[in-house]
């Protein structure tokens, strides 16, 4: 202890703050049970107990200093990882995507046929024997009625009160729920079926008309099927999350809901070859703009390194132009240099005298997205190949000057071999981000050009994750269940790689 | 734990329930209907609804507005009934892929609501029989020219190209005919159409017709006449519609198809709105041109909600209605849906001209058809790789003017199930 | 002369060549933002007039809330940039001073876990904080807040792994030292390891920084209403549709945008070169 009256100060303090953080957790948790978020509950409540745990016993020293940052990941970089993963069992698809039962429910709403005529009636909503009851006016017929979810009362038309369009306003022993009332009183009567004749109801279509329909499907739910009460047709569960009659797959009622396919976008992946091939010609790509992205980055940054590694007039003008592209923010220089590539108007085509259409021919979008990352990514390299660079002993170089080799050989016997030592982890790093180097493409070329004519699904930029990302959000119908299948093999690949560069550099194994 | 953090850990506990107790989570007002909209309508329904408080006596209305149309779609794909919007304002292809995924609710209109609109407007937003939304603009396209340049309409399209490719030189024109707005599929259709590539064929009595292409061996001699100097573009119809707008404004192009939501930026220019069809090569059978609608949409979460009753009569008395349609699109400039709207006094000759373009040459936009994808790629995407396909690479048109020709025949087949 | 030639003109040629390369694109948005036409063409790479009118349209613009987006983005990464370095930086130090069961697995684990397409889990993210605006709508969707502790999440392993390796660095005797002093875990880290560490620190939130800056995904979902959004989505907003006529405010834009970045990052620049050393990617 450093001294008596600070510790008692910090562990006031300390206290304080402890309550503080309890006492808004303990609230979050209380309000997300209210509005039945268990999971989120428990989970803030488990935050809870352990902060306390963590900060009032001396159990774990460690846990002091990670647990914020645990509980950070946990909640959203793992949590959501996880449910991604999870989802990858699943069709989980346009068309596929609420849970069962609220497709169930939806399925039940939307079985509301109206009759041939297309009858509707102007209404007024209120009460009557202290039951939700609607005043319906048939004005080309003249009648009026009551109709409650139990039964429907003629009303003869001396009784009713009219306004100028000829609706009712007022009936003996209703009463009309007043505007300000309405707004709280909607769930009560918008969906419910009040009593016309037959099979028929009377369901709201906004505050002041309702509609004449009936029922068309019905959920037996013992036997988990539908039925169409009409002409008799059965749905049955197809175990893929739809309710399909017979054998017809097209014959399915919507909406559907996410059901567990379990390695079915997996399977796909390697059977299918619409989206086996695609796939392949996408990876490969990958792993050459990736490959080029670094071999250039390095090899401009480490030349401009071996350049301004002396003194030299003007070599700190230089230096702060040079890191210039990296202290960008990046997106912004991505869409800049998007400007400079159109074909119509762009700076490149302007300097170069050309008319290329840059982005709508797969090679030179390629070429495009290589310079781009090339003029963002050098700069870095240089500063870590200077900073290496200035890592090498001088007495090593100086020695083999003095057993008579020549610059070229020091550089390619010695510093190379030590630079590359030095910076291998950097340069595996590097590759795996721009594996992964979303932004880039999705800003400048959209992952296109597309070859549709032919069929292709992918486009010629397209790099595993922009492909991905078009599969999950990007087109008109989506497919999150195959896209999650393929992020987790891109994070397989990923990893691989990166763990295969940590074991085999020395540098990065003692660091873990 | 010792006795003294025992002690603390119960001082503590008192604490956080003596603030939780005074903490009620706050449930939200039950009587809000929330709108979701793009960055150019959602300011203005602001101030309509602003403008005039009451438009569903006992709610209110919030108007979310998302910074472009790209994020209103992305937020409205992943949003559930905990935050969804009751109502979203969106594209008529938002219909199909929104009510199969059961995000979007069908709404039955009166018989005097209905009759405000023209039946294929409700078709639009029609998915297996159930109407999903109700129309609130209409957005097309039509050629303009530029009467600078150009004395008189076209009345072929070959007069087109030999205007450009007599004054190219002396008028240093950067092309002839160019897609300002709708993007080198949809605005494109019309220059289709015009060659004679129409999306889907219809028989004498506007009937579609299925497994029929059109003819490509006549489209791809057209496109050889008019848009190809031996294998390659004659410069007359660029591939894309990059720098369209920028050069029709600076007097480069005497012809562009421009979107019927921008033709204020022409007027402001001071361009009179040249307004008709792309001429076809024929004089009377001009390019047919997608007319679609956008729509406000209900969605499955206005039941959630416990507004579904007031997010129908808002759909009904302020989007459908000609009060609302007149107030919102004196601030939009777009054309109304709303029959009444649109022979309103309010509305100008700009938005008025449009219509009157697409009723000579107009096609309903299906997208049963358009967005399936059975023949190995959607209209959308085909479109576009055909211009470029021809016009910037080079490819050999007669082989992918067929190809395009059974991708869009393989998609209506496939579509009809859809309708 | 003749060794000047042979010594240092291909120095200068080299560096004077990159140079001209990292210069041009920002020397051509220069121009653009004070072209009064707006446009994107290129019509001479000298430039003809002096306009101010971009610059003018962001501060006076009713529809643009420039300094507002500014002031958000500052906030929004400031605040991921401060946070995520405090808390990085106590976990940091438990990986690389503390033992204890796991650290190995733990780290190693923190490894792979960043190298999950992050962007696919999206929708799960969405997802997790509709849930959470149901019941916290200060901290939920839409909220800054929301977007800041999602960022926190996401910043935290890159941050770990960075300061991780800066505290391997310090000599351990240090510590050492101060334990024999009596001084607590606690104690060594808020005296000893967060004072050495300043320069460090100081890169790590600068990075942090920058990456949040320039993250726009989240953020155009997240950030719905207009005077919310930050300076990313907003000005990806300007050049989203065809027309490029709106390249000259987006030119003017992105110049005031990163001015204050670049300052900082040239007058930081010699810790950089040591942060990035300790292995970081730009982000």
């Amino acid at each position: 202890m450093i001294s008596v009256s600070r510790g008692k100060l910090a562990l006031t303090a300390k206290i304080v703050l402890l309550a503080l953080i309890s006492a808004i957790f303990l609230m979050l948790a209380q309000s997300a049970f209210a509005q039945k978020e268990y999971v989120i509950g428990v989970f803030l409540f488990a935050v809870i107990l352990l902060t306390l745990f963590t900060y009032l016993t001396k159990k774990s020293i460690p846990l002091k200093f990670f647990l914020p940052g645990i509980l950070l990941l946990l909640a959203f970089v793992v949590s959501p990882i996880l449910y991604t993963v999870t989802m990858s069992g699943f069709n989980y698809k346009t068309g596929n995507i609420v849970s069962k039962d609220e497709a169930v429910l939806q399925i039940q709403n939307r079985a509301f046929e109206p009759d041939s005529a297309g009858t509707s009636f102007d209404i007024k909503i209120g009460t009557f024997e202290s039951k939700p009851a609607i005043l319906v006016s048939d004005i080309e017929n003249k009648r009026y009625f009551l109709s409650t979810f139990e039964k429907r009362v003629p009303l003869s038309n001396g009784a009713v009160t009219l306004n100028e369009y000829l609706v009712a306003q007022s009936a003996p022993g209703f009463s009309p729920l007043p505007t300000d009332q309405l707004a709280a009183a909607d769930s009560t009567y918008s969906g419910k079926r009040f009593i016309f004749k037959d099979e028929y109801f009377l369901s709201l279509e906004g505050l002041d008309v309702a509609i004449v329909a009936r029922q068309t499907l019905t959920y037996l739910e013992q036997q988990d099927v539908f039925k169409n009460i009409i002409d008799g047709t059965i749905y049955k569960d197809n175990g893929r999350g739809n309710y399909q009659a017979g054998l017809d797959s097209a014959a399915i009622l919507e909406p559907g809901w996410r059901a567990p396919i379990w390695f079915e976008n997996y399977s796909k992946l390697v059977t299918d070859a619409r989206f086996r091939d695609p796939l392949i010609r996408v990876f490969i790509w990958t792993v050459v703009f990736a490959s080029a992205t670094v071999l250039t980055t390095f090899a401009l940054g480490l030349l401009l390194a071996l350049a301004l590694n002396k003194p030299l007039h003007g070599r700190r003008i230089y230096r702060s132009i040079l890191v210039l592209p990296y202290a960008m923010p990046s997106v912004m220089s991505i869409l800049i240099w998007g400007g400079m590539f159109n074909s119509e108007f762009g700076a490149i085509n302007a300097l170069l005298g050309t008319d290329i259409a840059w982005f709508q021919n797969p090679n030179f979008a390629r070429t495009a997205v290589i310079v781009v990352n090339l003029w963002l990514g050098f700069p870095y390299f240089y500063l870590v190949s200077s900073g290496a660079l200035q890592a090498i002993p001088n007495e090593l170089l100086e020695a083999a000057a003095i057993d008579g080799a020549n610059p070229r050989q020091i550089f390619r016997k010695i510093t190379m071999p030590l630079l590359l030592q030095i910076l291998s982890p950097l340069l595996i790093a590097s590759f795996a981000f721009n594996f992964n180097n979303f932004n880039l493409i999705y800003l400048l070329t959209g992952g296109g050009p597309r070859n549709s004519l032919d069929g292709e699904i992918a486009g010629a930029t397209d790099i595993l994750i922009s492909y991905t990302y078009q599969i999950a959000f990007g087109s008109s119908t989506q497919d999150l269940g195959l896209a999650s299948a393929i992020s987790l093999i891109i994070f397989i690949l990923v990893a691989s790689i990166s763990l295969y560069g940590i074991r085999k550099s020395k540098v990065l194994e003692s660091f873990v | 734990m010792n006795k003294k953090s025992l002690g603390f850990t119960g001082v503590l506990a008192g604490f956080a329930l003596a603030i939780s107790s005074f903490v009620v989570p706050s449930a939200s007002a039950a009587s809000e209907i929330v709108v979701w909209a793009d960055e150019s309508r959602g300011p203005n329904l602001t101030k309509v609804i602003a403008a005039k408080g009451d438009w569903v006596p006992g709610y209110t209305v919030k108007i979310v507005t998302f910074s472009s149309f790209d994020a209103l779609k992305e937020a409205f794909d992943k949003a559930t009934d905990a935050t969804g919007p009751d109502i979203v304002v969106g594209a008529n292809d938002w219909v199909p892929t929104g009510a199969k995924s059961g995000k979007l609710a069908p709404i039955t209109l009166t018989a005097s609501v209905k009759a405000r609109f023209n039946p294929t407007q409700l078709f639009d937003l029609t998915y297996k029989k159930s109407l999903y939304g109700v129309p609130i603009d209409v957005n097309n396209v039509a050629m303009i020219y530029n009467e600078k340049l150009v004395s008189s309409a076209p009345k072929t399209f070959g007069e087109m190209v030999s205007y450009y490719k007599a004054n190219k030189a002396s008028k240093n024109l950067k092309a002839g005919l160019c897609v300002a707005g709708g993007g080198m599929s949809w605005g494109a259709h019309s220059v289709f159409s015009a060659l004679g590539a129409d999306a889907y064929q219809f028989n004498s009595r506007d009937e579609i017709v299925y497994n029929r292409t059109f003819n490509y061996p006549k489209f791809s001699n057209n496109i050889k006449t008019y848009l190809l100097d031996g294998k390659k573009s004659n410069g007359f119809f660029p591939a894309t519609d990059t720098g369209c707008k920028d050069n029709f404004l600076a007097g480069t192009v005497p012809f562009a198809v421009i979107g019927n939501w921008e033709w204020k930026d022409y007027v402001a220019k001071g361009f009179a709105m040249n307004l008709m069809p792309v001429p076809g090569v024929t004089a009377d059978a001009p390019g047919k041109m997608f007319g679609s609608v956008s729509g406000a949409m209900l969605t499955t979460y206005a039941a959630k909600h416990g507004v579904s009753a007031g997010a129908k009569s808002l759909m009904t008395d302020f989007f459908a209605s000609t009060s609302g349609q007149v107030a919102y699109q004196a601030l939009e400039g777009r054309p109304p849906a709303e029959k009444g709207a649109q022979s309103s006094s309010a509305v100008s000759a700009g938005q008025k001209g449009f219509g009157a373009a697409a009723s000579t040459a107009g096609i309903p936009q299906i997208g049963a058809f358009l967005n399936n994808n059975k023949g190995g790629a959607n209209y959308w995407d085909s479109a576009p790789a055909f211009w470029t396909a021809v016009l910037v690479d080079n490819k050999d048109v007669a082989t992918e003017s067929k190809k395009l020709a059974n991708i869009w025949r393989s998609n209506t087949t496939a579509g009809k199930s859809d309708l | 002369m003749n060794k000047w030639l042979k010594q240092d003109l291909w120095r200068h040629i080299v560096a004077l060549t990159t140079a001209i390369f990292a210069l041009f694109p920002l020397y051509l948005v220069i121009i653009s933002s004070f072209n009064s036409t707006g446009s994107l063409q290129i019509t001479s790479f000298v430039p003809r007039e002096i306009s101010w009118n971009n610059y003018k349209l962001l501060f006076t613009s009713p529809a643009i809330p420039y300094l507002t987006w500014m002031k958000n983005s500052l906030l929004v990464a400031g605040s991921v940039a401060l946070i995520s370095v405090v808390i990085g930086s106590a976990s940091a130090f438990a990986f690389s001073r503390l033992s204890f069961k796991g650290r190995k697995p733990g780290i190693q684990l923190l490894l792979l876990v960043q190298m999950f397409p992050a962007i696919l889990a999206i929708s799960a993210v969405y997802v997790i904080m509709e849930r959470v605006q149901t019941f916290a709508p200060g901290i939920g969707l839409g909220t800054q807040g929301g977007l800041v502790l999602v960022y926190l999440g996401g910043a935290m392993g890159v941050n770990i792994w960075l300061l991780k390796g800066f505290v391997d660095s310090i000599p351990k005797e240090l510590d050492e030292a101060a334990k024999i002093d009596g001084a607590s875990e606690v104690q060594t880290f808020w005296l000893i390891f967060i004072p050495l560490a300043t320069p460090v620190l100081a890169v790590v939130t600068l990075l942090s920084f920058i990456g949040t800056f320039n993250e726009f995904i989240l953020a155009r979902l997240f950030l719905v209403d207009m005077e919310s959004r930050t300076i990313a989505v907003g000005l990806q907003q300007f050049i989203g549709g065809q027309y490029s006529q709106n390249w000259g405010p987006f030119a003017a834009g992105s110049i005031i945008a990163s001015i204050p970045i670049v300052i900082i990052f040239l007058s930081l620049q010699k810790y950089i070169v040591n942060g990035l050393t300790a292995g970081s990617v730009k982000g």
